[in-house]
């Protein structure tokens, strides 16, 4: 607990994968309302949620929210704004040099 | 539907069998943001209502639903055949283009789920579904090529950081019609040189950029709701992400020599055409634009260019003079982005009806 770190809740929450030819998504959805605020972690529990190609999966697992502190907040409010570039899509990956596929 | 879906076996053989076939996966990292949801609920969409419903109708008429198909039109690829150096480039695009389209379906569902505003959420719904689709494509394209998607950030530790809704309505839209004029331009060039279309996804490139361009639409539609979001001091931030968005393309597109030069594409008309369509479909919402004419622009991006390739050279490097190279490289980057920045723009004064069809 402190300026950066705050309290930790634990909420239920619902993780849903399409991975089929007509779609690609994945969400995971806070079902007891919680919500999430700027600087604030969550982890999903469990193992690795596996959707093979061809399956829809919706499973009920637990979420572990690391609320942000307030001074982690507010910085997070102040700076998030410069990783703008991150909402850009440029085709390319930033990285300059490939290696060769072998 | 592709026939390897006919089959579902249980998910643990589903799961060896994605494995046995992929000789490598790729882990999707969208990235999470929060926005100030109250602020998204309180966008009142009356002064621009006609136009408004007139391009949600079109979303919800959903008319790319039967485009994402593969028909015989899809050719069979070599993949084993394709030189590495090529292969590298294009799997990068396919998996940089997956994972674009996959963050911006995570980002749209996010505001539709966290808003109460109905006519936002009925929008970010629309395109939520269509990035889902475009990813579920590309998606199969890496397939083929034996690469799988890896969910594992799902049960990863996810921080939040946060954009002020302004910021996403600029980004995101100038990313939305700049990806039009990138996928229009390799298509009719495609549509022209036949012979360098080495893979069949160009061919659904035109309806493809329609679903962005209108994506593009709804966000210029949310921009004119309050004419404070291009005057005055954001007039500065719109040339801000015009600059950092143009001058990233220009460096990221030029580290792709192979991949141009397969669909025998010059990087530098592409790049400066892809500006043009740009600059003229976004007068219609900013008031100002680069002059990409200007005898100083083709010249700094190149300079800005040869300073990125040191800087990346000097990270590999690594030691004191990979660190004092990189802090050099980094100064000359800097400076260029500044010229770039400070360049003399044109005015423009947008229309009255901001709404635009796809004409190129």
């Amino acid at each position: 607990m402190g300026l950066l770190k705050g309290q930790i809740d634990i909420a239920p929450c619902t993780v849903e994968v399409v991975h089929v030819f007509e779609e690609l998504s994945a969400h995971v959805r806070l079902d007891d309302g919680s919500v999430i605020h700027p600087g604030d972690s969550v982890t999903v529990s469990g193992a690795p949620v596996i959707a093979g190609y061809g399956e829809s999966v919706t499973e009920r697992r637990t979420a572990t929210i690391r609320r942000a502190g307030p001074l982690r907040r507010a910085w997070t409010r102040l700076t998030g704004d410069l990783e703008f570039m991150e909402l850009c899509e440029f085709s390319f990956s930033e990285d300059l040099k490939l290696e060769d596929a072998a | 539907m592709n026939a390897q879906t006919d089959v579902r076996p249980e998910r643990a053989i589903d799961s060896e069998a994605t494995t046995a076939m992929a000789t490598e996966s790729h882990m999707l990292n969208p990235r999470f943001y929060t926005t100030d949801f109250d602020e998204m609920d309180r966008i009142d969409v009356t002064p621009v209502r006609a136009d408004w419903d007139a391009l949600l109708a079109q979303m919800k008429s959903d008319p790319n639903k039967g485009h994402f198909k593969k028909n015989e039109e899809w050719d069979a690829i070599d993949w084993e055949g394709m030189e590495p150096a090529l292969k590298a480039e294009f799997i990068d695009f396919l998996v940089s283009s997956c994972t674009a389209e996959f963050s911006g379906c995570v980002l749209y569902k996010e505001m539709k789920r966290r808003g109460t505003n109905p006519d936002i959420c009925e929008l970010f719904s629309y395109m939520s579904r269509d990035e889902a689709r475009h990813a579920g494509f590309i998606n199969d394209a890496l397939r083929e090529a034996g690469i799988a998607v890896n969910l594992g950030f799902l049960t990863r530790e996810k921080k939040y950081t946060y954009f002020r809704p302004k910021f996403i309505y600029y980004a995101t839209y100038l990313s939305e019609k700049i990806g039009y004029a990138r996928y229009i331009t390799i298509f009719r060039h495609l549509e022209a040189h036949p012979e360098h279309r080495f893979h069949p996804i160009f061919k659904w490139f035109r309806e493809w950029c329609n679903d962005e361009f209108s994506h593009g639409e709804a966000f210029a539609l949310l921009m004119r709701t309050d004419p404070k979001l291009t005057a005055g001091r954001n007039v500065l931030w719109i040339r801000f992400f015009l600059t950092a968005v143009y001058a990233t393309m220009w460096v990221r597109d030029h580290a792709r020599p192979r991949f141009h030069e397969a669909l025998g594409v010059d990087i530098d008309w592409y790049d400066q055409e892809v500006f043009r369509k740009t600059s003229a479909i976004a007068s219609q919402v900013f008031p100002v634009e680069l002059d990409i004419d200007h005898p100083a622009w083709v010249p700094t991006l190149k300079r800005l260019e040869r300073a990125m390739v040191d800087m990346e050279g000097a990270r590999a490097r690594g030691g004191l003079g990979g660190l004092l190279g990189k802090l050099g490289a980094g100064a000359r980057a800097g400076a260029c982005f500044v010229r770039l920045y400070t360049l003399p723009v044109k005015r423009r004064t947008p229309p009255e009806s901001v709404r635009m069809e796809p004409a190129y």
